[in-house]
């Protein structure tokens, strides 16, 4: 399985429809998409593994509520119309729980937070709203007595990423998708105006388009067509825990933002998180983890769900979240660079709604009119401020 | 030894991989009559299990631990890893230097929420 | 933070070593140990170590475990038990459980010796109750007193399965066969012989097709293995046994220096995933250092080197050492290293067959493919000879570093010389006085004394007994072949122990003078006696 070419890095070594670079749920999704459509399609990716990156790090969130304005009629889109069916569209199990999303309060403060992200939620037609302390303890009698309120969207759940990304993986390659893994991509590269090549240290690959859907990496690739994408690296963590009795079947979260997450099928439980200090520190290489981050995420997870003292960490990791810098990502065609399409900056909640992304950056891709508006997320809209 | 087998750290996913075409299939899979057998203990999963994985386009560690739950389970692949390992390459045809190893993190030993976020005041800057 | 000047992970025989060696250079250091006893797997060697005097030769291993906590207690080492290091983070901070807390301490240096696990064979049955690692089982027996099981067969002849089988024997149970899938014995012949003789049969180039039982182990089926590692039909053999002892090898533990960042290696000559390191132990990360087997799988004899080796880097690195010193410290422990790292079963000798040892003399197939010498190859070794009254047999077959017969004797009788993995030659000029020292004293319990024409009507045959109870003088029973078989009527002349001897007790049978060079056990005699191993074909 494994190739070396030993022709050198300008001899052509694949041709297919499109090229995309970044084999993680957003790749992987669009290759599908493409392949359903009748492209061949090729995708490149740098990791020795499919989906290492983002998308087996994250916690899972299949969520509405709480996103950007711009985000929630994608993620809306896709939670009614595609993750209840995606398991029997892909041949493999999910793990899609459609059971809710509680965000919790324990103060006043959160209250109001709360509220707001639950106003901007119906005023985008989702179904959500505030529950009480003794709302919100009936929906799950597991919550510390410390909790007063939270906002409550039922629409909200979560999945298994690793499963989902690997699913979309080996459907696309079912449909003939060609995955080529522990590529090391250099550039892109334009043939007659139009760009179509992916250069790499082991060969060219060449497509009627490429699509850049390679996280934090796509900054430098696009940039190779004079193309930035304004985002920056921030690298958290997350733990899971051995099996547990089945408890909740909600998505978690806090108005803190201290800890998220929920309970698998397995019946471990997966949580991501932070220590407040990723910011200031920065991550400068050396051991990915930091001493600090668990038990700090331990520590805000039992002040919610006293029960989960108990339960064992049995690992804990990290992922770089690519952060945009407005907040939502870039999902578009590029237009002065014709062929040219990218997908990333998901800044941590890409996951959600990666089956429909990988549905538009399809359409923008083919050139087709896309399923839902993503004028939002067009590559030109960072602006200075002033 | 080559640069191949030496994973070298500094991030993740920065190793010096080659090019690993998923589109080059490993034949068709035969069913074999030891396929029940138990590989992975504590997640409980067989070698028939694992094989059908590779088949299912899964070619590393990493993959197949994600696709199937092995090593993910309290032992975190102290039993199994070798065992799979030895599975994988003779699936894939390839010798097992070849592979990955999955990385390894903390904490060593599970460890109770209680007991890891009750930290002895023996940092600078408590913030508890 | 709490900071020292050398965090140690593991108070095992590497650990501990490094972390004397480094305070005895005036380094601040702690050693943290998971268990609720140091000395991670030296306290359950209850056999006698190899080596030379200078690497505690014929000591057993629990008491080179006492020895060195003596040692590190004496020189100020502060071991913290109960303490689980859950992880090794940047800037070598390592994050430490103990009871309902964890505690966060950097060292200026970490040496990280954490050792190696067993590994499994996945057979058919293998999940069921009853399967258990050989070392498992010896943590049971040695450290526990519970026996394992009752009748028990041993998958892996290499020294653990051997080592092993043994102590099972000693602990009362029945071991039904030693089986491994290689084509010869991967252990010290002598390990070997010492379960021949008590009638264990060995099983090579054979696998166990699988183990069966409902809620545990109840029977094991083995059956031959051809060159492609397949069952040759028509080989299997089936066995009673209520345990299997998987013996298949172990890998190091290196989950810690991976987590750091360590440039790894997965090296099977070395058991699996290692560290890149230098003689030192230093790994790619500066400050983190490796020893003993999570570096590389050998044995206690070479972790404690590499232990003293680390030590003294590591003090040199923190400048408690200068570099003039730890080079000629280092280069001595060096040398005393490799006089371990030789002869047939050096890790350079790995997977080569050895035809003839360094003096010459045929390796006796016999001995690796049954675990016995045949009575004719006997013989061939020049620790065999025939003289006139009591004089030493020595039945050591391979060269390896091991000399403590040598310095048993105080008549001189025995000769190995400079190189410690040289044959023991029988210097014919001197004259044995049968203080029996050298037999007591050979970790392979492989000398006999011999007086040939004791009697008109009988010879004696002393050799070393480690088994309960000890018969006494007047016993009736039968002598064993190297093979095991009973070829003779043998009654005890006597049973000596004696402190100088620990625990190796000599028990001198009267055999026929036929059988002076042939009997080499004995078996105390039973009314009726229908003990067989249920072998069906």
């Amino acid at each position: 399985m494994t190739e070396r070419t030993s022709e050198g890095i300008d001899t052509l070594a694949g041709m297919a429809d499109f090229v995309i670079v970044g084999a993680g749920v957003i790749g992987c999704a669009t290759a599908y998409n493409l392949a359903l459509r009748g492209h061949s399609v090729i995708v490149l990716e740098k990791d020795e593994s499919i989906g290492n990156g983002g998308s087996s790090r994250n916690g899972g969130g299949v969520r509405q509520s709480g996103r950007d304005a711009r985000e929630l009629p994608l993620a809306m889109y896709a939670v009614e119309n595609i993750w209840p069916g995606l398991s029997d569209e892909l041949g493999a199990d999910v793990e899609y729980v459609k059971r809710g999303n509680l965000r919790l309060g324990k103060t006043e403060h959160h209250l109001e937070i709360l509220q707001g992200l639950a106003r901007t939620g119906v005023e985008h037609g989702l179904d959500m709203r505030m529950l009480d302390a003794n709302e919100v303890r009936e929906m799950n009698p597991f919550l510390s007595d410390e909790v007063i309120g939270a906002s409550w969207c039922p629409t909200d759940g979560h999945a298994n990423p690793l499963r989902t990304t690997l699913a979309f993986y080996r459907r696309a390659r079912e449909l003939g998708v060609r995955f080529i893994s522990g590529v090391q991509v250099t550039g892109v590269r334009k043939l007659h105006g139009r760009a179509c090549q992916v250069a790499t240290t082991t060969g060219l690959y060449e497509g009627d388009g490429v699509i850049l859907a390679a996280g934090l990496g796509t900054r430098t690739l696009a940039a190779s067509v004079g193309i930035d994408v304004p985002m920056h690296g921030l690298l958290i963590e997350a733990l899971v825990t051995e099996m547990e009795p089945t408890m909740f079947p909600q998505m978690l979260g806090t108005a803190d933002a201290d800890f998220y997450g929920h309970q698998t099928a397995h019946g471990s439980f997966v949580f991501g998180g932070d220590s407040g200090l990723e910011e200031a520190n920065g991550y400068a290489g050396g051991v990915p983890t930091s001493s600090v981050t668990a038990p700090a995420i331990c520590r805000s997870i039992m002040k919610y769900v006293p029960r989960l003292a108990d339960a064992k960490i049995v690992r804990t990791w990290s992922g770089w979240e690519d952060e945009s810098a407005d907040g939502v990502p870039v999902i578009s065609s590029i237009d002065e660079v014709p062929g040219l399409t990218i997908a990333c900056a998901f800044t941590g909640h890409g996951f959600g709604i990666s089956p429909i992304v990988g549905r538009l950056v399809a359409e923008l891709a083919c050139g087709e009119e896309t399923t839902l508006d993503v004028s939002a997320f067009r590559y030109d809209r960072f602006h200075a401020w002033a | 030894m080559s640069d191949d087998l030496i994973r070298t750290a500094g991030g993740m996913g920065q190793q010096t991989p080659s090019p690993s075409d998923r589109s080059k299939k490993p034949g068709e899979f035969i069913p074999a009559p030891d396929d029940d057998v138990l590989v992975c203990r504590c997640e409980e999963v067989t070698k028939g299990d694992i094989r059908r994985a590779v088949h299912d386009g899964m070619y590393t560690m990493t993959e197949v631990r994600r696709y199937l739950r092995v090593g993910m389970g309290l032992c975190q692949g102290q039993s199994c890893t070798k065992l799979v390992k030895r599975i994988m390459a003779s699936e894939l045809g390839v010798p097992q230097a070849v592979l990955d190893a999955e990385t390894s993190r903390a904490p060593m030993r599970p460890v109770e929420m209680r007991v890891l976020g009750n930290e002895e005041d023996t940092r600078r800057g408590d913030a508890r | 933070m709490e900071r020292h000047d050398l965090i140690v992970v593991g108070a095992g025989p590497s650990g501990l070593s490094a972390a004397i060696e480094a305070a005895e250079a005036g380094m601040d250091v702690i050693v943290f140990d998971e268990n609720a006893r140091p000395g991670g797997q030296l306290f359950k060697q209850i056999h006698k170590f190899f080596g030379s005097k200078e690497h505690r030769a014929k000591v057993r291993g629990f008491r080179i475990g006492d020895e060195l906590l003596h040692e590190a207690a004496g020189a100020g080492v502060r071991v913290a038990l109960d303490s689980s290091v859950l992880g090794l983070y940047q800037d070598r901070e390592v994050v430490v459980r103990h009871d309902d807390e964890v505690f966060h301490v950097k060292g200026d240096a970490v040496l990280v010796a954490t050792g190696a696990s067993e590994n499994t064979l996945g057979f058919p049955g293998w999940t069921l109750p009853g399967v258990i690692g050989a070392g498992a089982a010896q943590t049971m027996m040695n450290l526990h007193g519970v026996r394992p099981g009752d009748r028990i067969l041993m998958l892996g002849s290499g020294n653990v399965g051997l080592v092993v089988g043994f102590q099972l024997l000693q602990a009362g149970c029945d071991v039904v066969a030693i089986v491994d899938a290689a084509p010869r014995v991967g252990g010290y012949g002598v390990h070997a012989a010492k379960l021949a003789r008590c009638g264990v049969p060995f099983y090579l180039s054979h696998t166990i097709v699988s183990a069966e039982g409902h809620d545990r182990v109840t029977g094991v089926t083995i059956g031959e293995v051809d060159k492609a590692w397949r069952i040759v039909p028509g080989t299997e053999r089936h066995f009673d046994v209520d345990t299997i002892c998987v013996a298949v090898g172990l890998s190091p533990m290196s989950q810690l220096l991976d987590m750091a960042g360590c440039d790894m290696v997965d090296d099977p000559g070395r058991g699996g995933l290692v560290p890149v390191c230098d003689e030192r132990g230093a790994t790619s990360v500066p400050g983190i250092f490796a020893s003993g087997d999570v570096s590389g799988i050998e044995e206690a004899s070479s972790a404690m080197i590499e232990g003293r080796i680390s030590g003294a880097a590591i003090a040199d690195y923190l400048g408690y050492l200068d570099h003039d010193d730890e080079r000629s410290r280092v280069d001595a422990l060096e040398t005393s290293l490799d006089s371990l790292r030789q002869g047939m079963f050096a890790p350079k000798n790995r997977g080569r067959v050895v035809e003839k040892t360094d003096e010459g003399c045929p390796i006796s197939r016999n001995l690796l493919e049954h675990g016995f010498l045949s009575d004719d190859e006997v013989w061939s070794y020049p620790g065999a000879t025939h003289a006139k009254g009591v004089h030493a047999v020595i039945e050591c077959s391979q060269n390896i570093p091991c000399n403590p017969c040598q310095d048993a004797c105080a008549r001189g009788c025995i000769s190995i010389g400079d190189n410690i993995t040289s044959l023991p030659v029988i210097l014919p000029e001197k004259s044995c006085i049968a203080c029996g020292m050298c037999v007591a004293s050979c970790p392979g319990q492989a000398i006999f004394l011999v007086n040939e024409e004791a009697a008109e009507d009988y010879a004696t045959v002393t050799l070393p007994y480690e088994f309960l109870p000890l018969p006494v003088a007047g016993t009736r029973g039968k002598g064993l072949s190297r093979s095991g078989e009973e070829i003779c009527d043998a009654v005890v002349e006597s049973v000596r122990s004696a402190g100088a001897f620990d625990h190796t007790n000599l028990l001198t049978m009267r055999v026929p003078r036929d059988c002076a060079m042939r009997a080499r056990f004995f078996r105390t005699g039973r009314e009726g006696s229908g003990e067989d191993k249920e072998v069906l074909s």
